[in-house]
Parts: C-alpha cells; sequence; structure tokens
C-alpha cells in the first residue's frame, strides 16, 4: 500500500499471512531438546484440609523425574500477587500449590515433571491425597453473611476481602425526598472467557548466563516478568519472557498464574527446559472465571421520570483467591453503574468475596457488562412503573455532548477518577435506533405474534472506561535502507495492533506500510512495557509509538538539514523525504545511513541512529461509548430464542482501522450472545464443577449469530490522547449482555414477568419463565 | 493401578505428499503424530474432545478431528493438513477470502476452518448459503463472530470467475 494517509482506512492485517499458512508459533509449537514436562495435580476438593500427600508411586512412576508438592516450595515460592488488592484481603493471594488446605476444585496440589506428556499425566493420577473435607461456600451472599457456613481464611475473620465505596452528591437525602423508588437485586452469572487457545508455558534454561527463557501466552509478558522476579526472589535481568503468537485472551491472559511460576522454578532446579499446556478440562476450573455479581440496585425517580440519585450494594464471588485482577470487576462496575446517565446522587458499597470456587477476575468488558445490565434494565423497569417511553426515559437523563468533560465523581482502582472526555450519547441513540429500525417495530412485532411468537426489542445504552493503565512504551528505528522497525510495549495477542500501529508510524513518517515492521511481546527486544488489555493496546500503544515516530522525524530534519546545507527551519517532511527550500531533497534511507555510527555525528544531534524511544503517559481514561438495540422472538413452546436483528453504533474516537474496530465489536458481540443465551459456570452444592467441557459449556457457533447485524460509528475524539483514540476491544461484550437481556424483558414483560438477570436465557430457562410468569429471573 | 507396558507399531503415512513410517504407542493421537513427530504445528489442539475442530485435517479426502483419530487408525492413509495449502507467494482463494474479509483475529482455529473449507469446495465450487453455513458450525472461534467468514466463503461461492 502506497505512503497517503492510513489512519481511518481498513488496510488488510500484516498478520493474517503465518496465521492462514500454518506458520504461526504458538507456544505449544516450541520444541526444544530434552524438555520435561510438567502435569498439575488438582483438589478434587471445593474445601479440605490436606492431611498428607504421598508421592511415592508418583515417584517411581515411568519417566518421572520430580515430583513436588505445595510443602516443598512453601518457602521458595511466595504467594502471586493481586495488584489492585490492599489490606487484609491480600491473605487470600493465590499460592503456586496449595499449603496446607485446598479451596477449590481444581487448586494445584502438586506437580509432577516426566519426559513426556503421556508420563507425567500417568504419573499425577497416582498422586495419593488425603484429605479432610470442610464445610463448603459457593454462594456470595451467605459467605458474605454475619454468618457463614465457613471461613476460606481464617485469619481474615470474615469472607470479604475487600469493600470499595463510591459517594457522589447526597443520596441519602435524595431518597428521604424520593417521588419514586424503584428497586431490583440483579444477578449476573459466572463464565469462563474461553479463547481457543488454552494457557500454555515453556519454560527454558538452557540460554546463557543461567538466564531462564519464558514462553507464556499471555497478554502482558513484561508484568509476568516483574511478577516472577518478585514470587521467586530473581533479578528481573535473568528473566526474559517472550509472548509468542497467542490464540486470544480476552482477559484471561492478564492475570499471572501458578503454572507460569512452577514451569521457571522447575527449569531453574532441574535444569531442563519444562513445559506445561493447558487441557481445556483444566481451562474450566484452573483459570480464571468471570461476571459473577449480584447487585442490589434502588433507583430514585421524580414525577419527570428524572433519576436523581442511586444507591448500589453489590457482592463479587471472587471464587477462592485473589487474583491478580481480583478487585477490579467489583470497581469497574460500581464506578461505572451510571454509564451515560446524569444521575447527580450516588452512593455505592462493592464487596469482593471468597467462595469455594474457582478465582475470577476480568473478562472481556471486566465490571461494565454487569454495570449496564443493571442500569439498563432499571430504565426498562421505571420507563414499565411511569409508563414512560424508554427511549425518552433515557433521553431525559443522558449527559449531553455540552457536559464533556464530565467529573462523575467515582474513582476506579488502579485507574484512578472517572472524568469522561467526550461523546454525544443522545446522538449515538438516535443513530442506533435508525439503523434499527425502531420506528417500524411494531409491525415486525405484529407479525411476530401472527406467527406465535412472542417478541421483544431491547436498548443498551453505554460508557465504558478504554486505555487506562499507567503508561506504554514505543520505539521506532530506522535503517540506512529505510526500513522502519517499531517497539511496542503492547502484547496484542489476535485484535490485529501491529497492523494499526503500522498505519500510524506509516502516516506520521509519510512511506509506504511496507517498509514497517512492529515488534512486540519479548522483554529483551522491547525492554519495557504494560501490555494488552482495557482496551489499550491500540490507543495508548499506538500513541506512545507514534510519538516516538514524530521524534524521529523531527531528528530526521535536523541531519537533512546538514545534508542539504540548510538550517533546519527551511526544511519540512514531505512524503517521506526532507526537503529544502530550493527542491532538493534527501530520503529517509539516506538520513538514516547518515545518522549511523560510522559516519561524524551530524551537527545539531546529541545522539546517532535515527532512532527513538517514547514512553506515553496517560493523562486521563478514555470513555468510549455505544448503543446496541437488539430484537428478537422466542417460542412460547419450546423456548427457543432467536435473534432476528442486531444493530449496533459505536464511538472509539478516532479510528485507525475500521476494519479492525468492526471485527472487535462484531466479535464481542458474539461474546456477549454467547453469556447471556448458552454459557453459565455451573456448580453442584459439594462445589464440583458440572461444565467441564465445551460440550457443556456452548460457545455460540456461526448458526447462532444474529440473522441480521448492522454495525456504524461516531468519533468523538478523545482530549486525553495526543491522536484522539480511544479504546475498541470490549464495548461489543459489553453491550450485548445488557441489549439481549433487556430485548428478553420486553418480550415476557406481558406475561408479567419481571427479567433481573443476565441469564443465560436457555430453553429450558425461558421455558420455566413463561409458566411462572411473574416470578424473576431465570431457573 | 499398573501403567500397562505398550505395544508400539509401525505406520506408514503419507502426509502433504511425503510418506514417512513411523514408529508410535497404540495411545498416541494423529495429532500430536503430525505436530510433535513431523513438526507440522498448524494443525492445533483446541479441546482435545473434538468439539472446537481446529485440529481438522483431511485423511483419504475427508475431514477429520486429528484430535479424535489414533496414529495407528491413519495406517497407510492419504493426510492433508494446513501447511499444504497455499504458499506464502500464493495463497489459496479461501485464505486469501479470508484475508480480504477479516474473517481470522487470532487465528488459533483458523487453520481447522480453511481445511475444512478447502474440502467444501472441492466437493462443491459453488454451494449454497446453507451448507457454507453447515460446515462454519463445525468450528469453534472465539474472536470473530463468524459474520466475515460466511462473507468470505460466500465471495468465492459466488465469484464470477472461478
Amino acid at each position: 500500500m502506497a505512503a497517503g494517509r492510513l489512519v481511518g482506512t481498513p488496510v488488510p492485517r500484516f498478520e493474517d499471512k503465518r496465521l492462514l499458512l500454518g506458520q504461526a508459533r504458538f507456544v505449544a509449537d516450541i520444541n526444544i531438546p530434552r524438555t520435561l514436562h510438567m502435569a498439575i495435580v488438582r483438589s478434587t476438593r471445593a474445601h479440605a484440609v490436606i492431611e498428607g500427600i504421598d508421592t511415592s508411586r508418583a515417584g517411581a512412576a515411568s519417566g518421572v523425574r520430580r515430583v513436588v508438592t505445595g510443602a516443598d516450595i512453601v518457602e521458595a515460592i511466595a504467594p502471586l500477587p493481586s495488584i489492585d488488592l490492599a489490606g487484609g484481603g491480600l491473605v487470600a493471594c493465590y499460592r503456586a500449590l496449595a499449603a496446607g488446605k485446598v479451596r477449590h476444585v481444581g487448586e494445584p496440589v502438586a506437580a509432577v515433571f516426566a519426559d513426556d506428556p503421556f508420563q507425567a499425566a500417568d504419573a499425577a493420577a497416582l498422586l495419593d491425597v488425603a484429605y479432610r473435607d470442610l464445610p463448603v461456600v459457593l454462594d456470595m451472599e451467605a459467605a458474605a453473611s454475619a454468618t457463614p457456613p465457613t471461613l476460606l481464611y481464617e485469619s481474615l475473620g470474615s469472607n470479604v476481602i475487600h469493600t470499595c465505596e463510591q459517594s457522589v452528591g447526597d443520596a441519602a437525602a435524595a431518597f428521604a425526598a424520593a417521588h419514586r423508588v424503584v428497586e431490583d437485586t440483579y444477578r449476573i452469572h459466572r463464565c469462563v472467557a474461553s479463547p481457543m487457545e488454552t494457557r500454555g508455558v515453556l519454560a527454558d534454561p538452557t540460554g546463557q548466563d543461567g538466564r531462564i527463557v519464558l514462553y507464556s501466552s499471555t497478554q502482558f509478558p513484561h508484568l509476568v516478568r516483574s511478577f516472577l522476579a518478585g514470587v521467586l526472589g530473581m533479578a528481573e535481568s535473568d528473566l526474559r519472557v517472550i509472548a509468542p503468537d497467542v490464540g486470544g485472551g480476552f482477559g484471561v491472559k492478564c492475570e499471572f498464574y501458578p503454572e507460569e511460576v512452577l514451569a521457571v522454578w522447575a527449569a531453574r532446579t532441574l535444569g531442563r527446559p519444562v513445559r506445561w499446556i493447558e487441557a481445556r478440562d483444566d481451562h474450566f476450573v484452573a483459570t480464571t472465571h468471570a461476571r459473577e455479581q449480584v447487585h442490589r440496585v434502588r433507583a430514585v425517580v421524580d414525577s419527570d421520570g428524572i433519576v436523581t440519585a442511586m444507591m448500589l450494594d453489590s457482592l463479587t464471588n471472587n471464587g477462592a483467591a485473589a487474583a491478580t485482577l481480583s478487585v477490579t470487576p467489583a470497581s469497574i462496575s460500581s464506578a461505572m453503574l451510571r454509564g451515560p446517565y446524569r444521575i447527580p446522587n450516588y452512593s455505592a458499597r462493592s464487596r469482593s468475596v471468597v467462595t469455594n470456587k474457582t478465582p475470577l477476575a476480568v473478562y472481556r468488558g471486566a465490571g461494565h457488562p454487569q454495570a449496564v445490565l443493571c442500569m439498563e434494565l432499571t430504565m426498562d423497569h421505571i420507563a414499565r412503573a411511569m409508563n414512560i417511553d424508554r427511549v425518552d426515559l433515557r433521553r431525559r437523563n443522558m449527559l449531553a455532548a455540552a457536559d464533556m468533560p464530565s467529573d462523575r465523581g467515582t474513582a476506579i482502582v488502579l485507574a484512578g477518577k472517572v472524568v469522561y472526555d467526550s461523546g454525544d450519547y443522545a446522538g449515538c441513540l438516535a443513530r442506533a435506533l435508525d439503523l434499527a429500525g425502531w420506528k417500524s417495530r411494531d409491525e415486525r412485532a405484529a407479525d411476530a405474534r401472527r406467527r406465535g411468537k412472542l417478541f421483544g426489542i431491547g436498548i443498551a445504552c453505554l460508557v465504558e472506561e478504554t486505555a487506562s493503565g499507567p503508561y506504554e512504551t514505543g520505539g521506532v528505528r530506522v535503517d540506512g535502507t529505510g526500513r522502519v522497525t517499531v517497539f511496542t510495549g503492547a502484547s496484542p495477542h489476535g485484535q490485529g495492533t501491529a497492523t494499526a500501529i503500522a498505519q500510524l508510524i506509516a502516516d506520521e513518517l509519510e512511506i509506504d506500510i511496507n517498509r514497517v515492521s512492529v515488534r512486540h511481546g519479548d522483554t529483551d527486544v522491547i525492554p519495557d512495557g504494560v501490555g494488552t488489555f482495557a482496551s489499550r493496546g491500540g490507543a495508548i500503544g499506538g500513541a506512545a509509538a507514534r510519538l516516538a515516530a514524530r521524534k524521529v522525524r523531527e531528528k530526521a530534519l535536523v541531519v537533512a538539514a546538514e545534508m542539504l546545507q540548510a538550517t533546519p527551519a527551511d526544511v519540512v517532511w514531505a512524503e517521506g523525504k526532507a526537503l529544502a527550500a530550493n527542491g532538493a531533497s534527501v530520503t529517509l534511507a539516506a538520513i538514516a545511513g547518515r545518522a549511523t555510527a560510522w559516519n561524524a555525528r551530524p551537527k545539531g544531534l546529541t545522539s546517532f541512529n535515527l532512532a527513538e524511544e517514547a514512553h506515553y503517559q496517560v493523562p486521563g481514561m478514555a470513555f468510549a461509548n455505544a448503543t446496541h438495540i437488539c430484537e428478537l422472538e422466542i417460542d412460547p413452546g419450546t423456548g427457543e430464542l432467536a435473534i432476528t436483528g442486531y444493530a449496533v453504533v459505536h464511538d472509539c474516537g478516532t479510528v485507525i482501522n475500521p476494519m479492525i474496530v468492526e471485527g472487535q465489536v462484531v466479535g464481542g458481540i458474539a461474546q456477549g450472545l454467547g453469556g447471556t443465551l448458552f454459557e453459565e459456570i455451573r456448580y453442584d452444592k459439594s462445589g464440583q464443577p458440572l461444565t467441564g467441557r465445551l460440550a457443556d459449556y456452548l460457545l455460540p457457533t456461526a448458526a447462532d449469530m444474529p440473522a441480521t447485524l448492522r454495525t456504524n460509528s461516531m468519533v468523538s475524539p478523545s482530549p486525553f490522547n495526543p491522536f484522539g483514540m480511544k479504546g475498541a476491544g470490549e464495548g461489543g461484550a459489553t453491550g450485548a449482555v445488557a441489549a439481549i437481556s433487556s430485548a428478553v424483558a420486553d418480550a415476557l414483560a406481558p406475561l408479567g414477568v419481571r427479567v433481573t438477570s443476565d441469564g443465560p436465557f436457555t430453553p429450558p430457562a425461558l421455558l420455566h419463565m413463561i409458566k411462572s410468569g411473574g416470578r424473576t429471573a431465570a431457573a | 493401578m499398573t501403567i500397562p507396558a505398550e505395544k508400539s507399531h509401525f505406520i506408514s503415512v503419507t502426509v502433504n505428499g511425503e510418506r514417512a513410517i513411523l514408529h508410535v504407542s497404540p495411545r498416541r493421537l494423529l495429532a500430536d503424530l503430525l505436530r510433535d513427530d513431523l513438526g507440522l504445528t498448524g494443525t492445533h489442539v483446541g479441546c482435545g474432545t473434538g468439539e472446537c475442530g481446529s485440529c481438522t485435517v483431511i485423511i483419504d479426502g475427508e475431514t477429520v478431528r486429528s484430535c479424535l483419530t489414533l496414529a495407528v487408525q491413519a495406517d497407510g492413509a492419504t493426510i492433508e493438513t494446513i501447511e499444504s495449502v497455499g504458499s506464502s507467494g500464493r495463497l489459496h482463494p479461501v485464505q486469501r477470502a479470508f484475508h480480504t474479509h477479516h474473517a481470522l483475529q487470532c487465528g488459533f482455529c483458523t487453520p481447522g476452518i480453511i481445511i475444512s473449507a478447502v474440502a467444501l469446495f472441492r466437493k462443491n465450487t459453488r454451494p449454497a448459503d446453507a451448507e457454507i453455513a453447515e460446515v462454519l458450525q463445525g468450528h469453534l472461534c472465539r474472536c470473530t463472530g463468524y459474520r466475515n467468514m460466511i462473507d468470505a466463503l460466500r465471495s468465492i461461492a459466488h465469484a464470477e470467475d472461478r
């Protein structure tokens, strides 16, 4: 593709070819001679004391080189960090292997290292663990009560590991003067992200100087390096972490896991490479779950339908331990509950609670899908209760574009104060209504009813925090042939961020994009970085890289001035060349060659080489917004649900690559749809998981996608980003959960059913709701 | 429980046009044979239980889940993997369509889907939408939402000059 303005155009991805040809290198594709294979023995009990572990049979099995239990490593490996948690709750941090007791089915109890993965698995089955069962608590309300059935961490004296509070205006006074209070308790069920590539690690100690190279399927290799150094007492310089091709993450790979630590520890201890590839059934118990919360929401409404105050009391079921990002779901959902609506008075208490389930952390949207669900169903309930049009009610309460920037008075842990930067929420709603054919919905409803179907249409208006996280790094280096290498601290895993960043750099230097290559995901190549999560890769990583390119361009002009015998002020940059007033020019390649170390240092420069770095710190989060509208039909006889139409208008500020953004939006909708219609992690009463494979935990297939799916976009550049960019990765999933649930609520409202959950709205659950009309929530 | 001694078997397979004779244990999976013994790591294992379709290969003209196939079952068979489809200089039409329609993101599931689509177009150069849908329903993708895949495959089925 030729030089020219590329930002805003659908440049095909550079990432594709290797992936299409089967030439990519995921962790499981890397083979190193003499590798040992690690098998993890996982707890079969939800809550139990480990009375003893007999490793003799496992240790004597064919090919086994070592068996390790929690007692063996309790001194060598510190608990895994939780970076958003402070205070007494830190006692709930996870250990690489259970010490003394187990708190959920799937918790690592021992590790077996053998010459072959089958030998390791065979030996793992021979480990004898004696358990003494303890009472189990799975329900977060029971766990948080004053008299819980059991305590997971006795020294904490409670199962509540953290409480975050928000207070804006005077919610109590507004309640005292309330015209009407609309109150509901919303339940959001447990899901798991399920990237198609499970997790995997390979730790190699056979490189130089006793350093360990860890290949890990991770979203944040630099943080993994820091965490490993911390828990193992190693110098960061003795570690190199590489995220090779990574097959999706969606949040579960921006967690730090026991297997990463165990592989590095074993590689150091045993002197051989150590490999572990997560089996899919392990993924269901060993990779962080997501979403599960209960929110008690009270809204004060005046006689005009203006919501003057809200109060939130929420619980997050964090499972058995504090994950790396443990408080973030509770924090985001409480800070962002009010979404695009003014609601001047607000108070919230959000408690994070431990139970005997797999630890829970972030998954695409983090706490946003839950917040949007509660807010939008509350809006629907108010509209019905007061007989106000749903759209009109939303409009009356929305912030106006003129209100921006808008300090919301809340804060998100790690990310900081919530100050909406830009956005036209009412405009977005209006465009979505047009796109969805809102005006003609009654005709389609009548048609559906003639066919015996229940018809529902749902709306979700959302604002989401994006582009958060402290900073990102970017480096740009031009070689003597004029080729440009970009180094980014972002660590993409399917998004196409390398292509997007190449577009930014090609535009900044006004060169052919094919001269740009982007490197990421290797802590030796990119010494400092943060990673890809929180919809930040393009917006922050892209900004850092482009700022570095800008510095390169400025430096190039200084070098060119000398070459052209002009003053820097008389030289301009155009089409990848420096141009003097007399028409003479020098190319980027020539300038880069001139600046190399085997020439005298160019006049006016303090350093050689056309290479610069930028460290972009975020002045504030960028807030993307969207409106999703979902139309569906339910067969009242079978409970079968079909999404007949879906429309979304989204705004993520300045768009680098609309093809990639649309891919993110549609893919996100598919995930939200799966979580609302089928997916649910279930347990029996004793804490045994009932969803252990993709045959019980149903991901959406091509057949489940909406019959029609229309997307459109708006552009409200972020004033907090030098290039106006906001994040685009999570809004699709965030909006879909609420839009679909709102549509189900609309379909079932004539039967007297009040929907206060995000499903999953499976046929049996819908049939139950239809038959028991008036009862709340899904079965 | 004792681990039974394994009796190994010699098998002969033709993979991507090259014949190989291999010594395999009875429980060795075809997916592992392809990936670990032959180094053909383009075939991915996403679930190991036949649900996701990432490991799909063509055996004697039919698409098969290589994670559910024992290596010994493939004795004498002709196997095609993603490595035999297209080349860097000349992508297969299915690969080209996936690229232009942005029908892949992380790309982990992609080789299996490409293999199934290649097999579909061999049997029917102009498959109906329902046939395309049926093939895609045998695969899980967590990134794309499938829409662009459907468009990519339709674009081939509806192309004027194939």
